[in-house]
């Protein structure tokens, strides 16, 4: 929420005006304009994540056969589910390299806008077309781009005299994820370069005008004063590219389906998995699996933004 | 000619930007205009030389996708789905944002951080027990099912969005109707909505976009080929027509057209649209 929208809020608990107070309203009124996103929120996103924590303490097999298990479900998950563990470290290795990528990659192409580029005001709006497809589209693209025998990755390397580096992408465990990769940070640089733009442009023109009247280099400009200013942006993108990059899930689902030897396969993949490909036929260790991520995302959120604004506050 | 040599000297600094920024246009780019020639070409000609240029042009491609398969069905489900989905969360979501921000009332915080806490929810948290609950209520593999889903999904992000804004009309606006007599409903109609316009755009486009393209929950809640929506059909059209790469590629290019076309025009609104959660 912007500043100026707290200051009007301020001034208005200032300004009592009890004979005609239009923040009033009866019952009725807050019930017909609530009810309708509560009911529909809480039967279908409150009821849902509710009912699964429950489903995670318990098997829940077909004909409504539902079984107490305790913690059976965390055990075996932790102590013996060694496909779980390999999820897990693809999704971490995915997550922090695809973060990482995704924020500074935008950052980069951002900065190559922010300096004038020719053409600038069009490119802005062709890198960003990517944004806007579905991961549907696009992985069927880079499924075709990665093709061993006329894909465009292997004809690119052929053209520059690497022929050597050809190989099957998506075939071998070793190139998959980061093939897969490739593609997810493809799809998103466009999306990280916008946000960026914004906070660019909305920097205040005298200070960097101050740097370049001291004779500032680009990259002690960009190190000393540019980073600095877009911390909140750099944080907020960091936080909100590592939640998309923790479930992700389509993408993978659509090239790979967590193959070749479980080399692609993430949290995400392995629940639905789980829950609706294998024939275990139970709904539990799914959920199980899904609570567990979802509270680790939570910790690392709630990690993230202290350890960040930490430093913010140190510094100033 | 000093000016000129330091401008020659400047434009020459320029041009590994100059190189680094043409090379990413045809990284980004480049995928979908090879897509595009190969959609015009039978599988045949693309197997000779897959980069070829189309010649002779095969139009007819497009016709035999749309006719042969149910990609019309595909497209009509997902116009549908998304259009009642869209709508709905439109109207739900700004009457509970206007509510929010408009009305002091007792536990007024604890909606707000009931609704706003779904923008955190992972949907694989959601699916499974959505799974189970549309098979209780037998929705099911139905677009209505579908469509209650994505509306339940989409209200945390409309209500941030709109709440937002909504917050900062002036009170003013809202004692002057209040003393011109208007009803809670008249202000929320003539006052909040025409003001509140852009950011209630701002949310159709966005809410748009991702309907259009959403997967995961139509890949769990729908079975029947005559459901699906256009992500599903395109990933079964790929599936049965694995060899026939030409025929993909016009099924490809029907789903981006539509996206591209509406971009060309609202490029701005669209943009702003998927970056409002992000830029503040």
């Amino acid at each position: 929420m912007s500043i100026s929208g707290r200051l009007s809020r301020f001034a208005r608990r200032n300004s009592a005006r009890p004979e005609i107070d239009a923040r009033r309203a009866g019952i009725g009124i807050l019930v017909v304009f609530l009810a309708p996103a509560l009911l529909i929120y809480a039967g279908f996103t409150i009821y849902p994540v509710l009912r699964t924590f429950y489903n995670a303490f318990h098997a829940i097999k077909p004909h409504g056969v539902v079984e107490f298990v305790g913690l059976g479900n965390f055990t075996a998950l932790l102590l013996a589910d060694s496909i779980f563990w390999k999820a897990v470290s693809n999704t971490a290795i995915f997550t922090i390299v695809a973060t990482i990528v995704d924020v500074f990659g935008g950052l980069l192409l951002a900065l190559c806008l922010f300096a004038r580029a020719p053409l600038a005001p069009l490119l802005r709006v062709v890198w960003f077309t990517p944004v806007l497809m579905s991961y549907v589209v696009v992985g069927i693209v880079w499924v075709w781009i990665y093709d061993y025998d006329w894909g465009l990755a292997n004809a690119v390397l052929h053209w520059l005299g690497l022929g050597a580096y050809e190989q099957s992408w998506l075939g071998h465990p070793s190139t998959a994820l980061s093939s897969v990769l490739v593609a997810h940070v493809w799809k998103w640089l466009g999306f990280n370069m916008i946000v960026f733009l914004a906070a660019l442009h909305a920097l205040p023109a005298e200070v960097l005008g101050a740097a370049e009247l001291d004779n500032c280099g680009w990259l002690a400009k960009l190190v000393y004063i540019i980073i600095p200013m877009l911390r909140a942006t750099i944080v907020n993108l960091l936080v909100l590219s590592f939640i998309g990059k923790m479930m992700v899930f389509d993408l993978i689902w659509i090239m790979t389906g967590g193959g070749p030897l479980w080399s692609t396969e993430t949290v995400s993949t392995y629940v639905y998995k789980r829950a609706f490909e294998w024939n275990t036929f139970d709904l539990g260790y799914p959920s199980a699996i899904a609570v567990l991520w979802f509270i680790i995302i939570l910790a690392f959120i709630a990690i993230m933004t202290r350890l960040l604004r930490q430093r913010d506050r140190l510094e100033f | 000619m000093a000016t000129q040599m330091r401008l020659g000297f400047a434009q020459l600094r320029r041009l590994p930007l100059v190189l680094f920024v043409v090379l990413y246009s045809v990284v980004s780019g480049g995928p979908f205009l090879w897509v595009a020639t190969m959609s015009l070409r039978t599988t045949a000609e693309i197997f000779k030389n897959p980069y070829g240029v189309p010649s002779p042009v095969h139009w007819e491609k497009f016709a035999d996708a749309w006719t042969k398969s149910n990609y019309s069905t595909y497209f009509w489900n997902s116009a549908t789905v998304v259009v009642v989905a869209v709508a709905l969360v439109t109207v739900i979501g700004s009457m509970a944002a206007h509510c929010l921000a408009r009305y002091r009332f007792r536990g007024n915080r604890f909606v707000r951080f009931l609704i706003l806490s779904g923008l955190v929810l992972p949907p694989q948290l959601l699916i499974l027990a959505l799974f189970q609950i549309l098979l209780d209520l037998d929705l099911y593999n139905t677009l209505t099912g579908l469509v209650i889903v994505y509306v339940a999904t989409h209200i945390a992000m409309t209500v941030y969005i709109l709440e937002g804004f909504f917050a900062q009309i002036p009170q003013d606006l809202f004692d002057a109707a209040r003393m011109d007599g208007y009803s809670d409903f008249e202000i929320f109609w003539r006052v909040t909505m025409p003001i509140g316009a852009p950011a209630i755009f701002t949310t159709v486009t966005l809410n748009f976009i991702i309907l259009w393209n959403e997967f995961l929950f139509a890949v769990v809640l729908l079975t029947d080929d005559a459901k699906r929506t256009l992500p599903l059909g395109i990933m079964h059209f790929t599936g049965s027509h694995q060899l026939d790469v030409g025929m993909v590629a016009t099924g490809l290019m029907i789903a981006i057209l539509p996206i591209i076309l509406i971009y060309a025009f609202f490029s701005e609104a669209m943009i702003k649209g998927m970056t409002a959660g992000a830029v503040r």
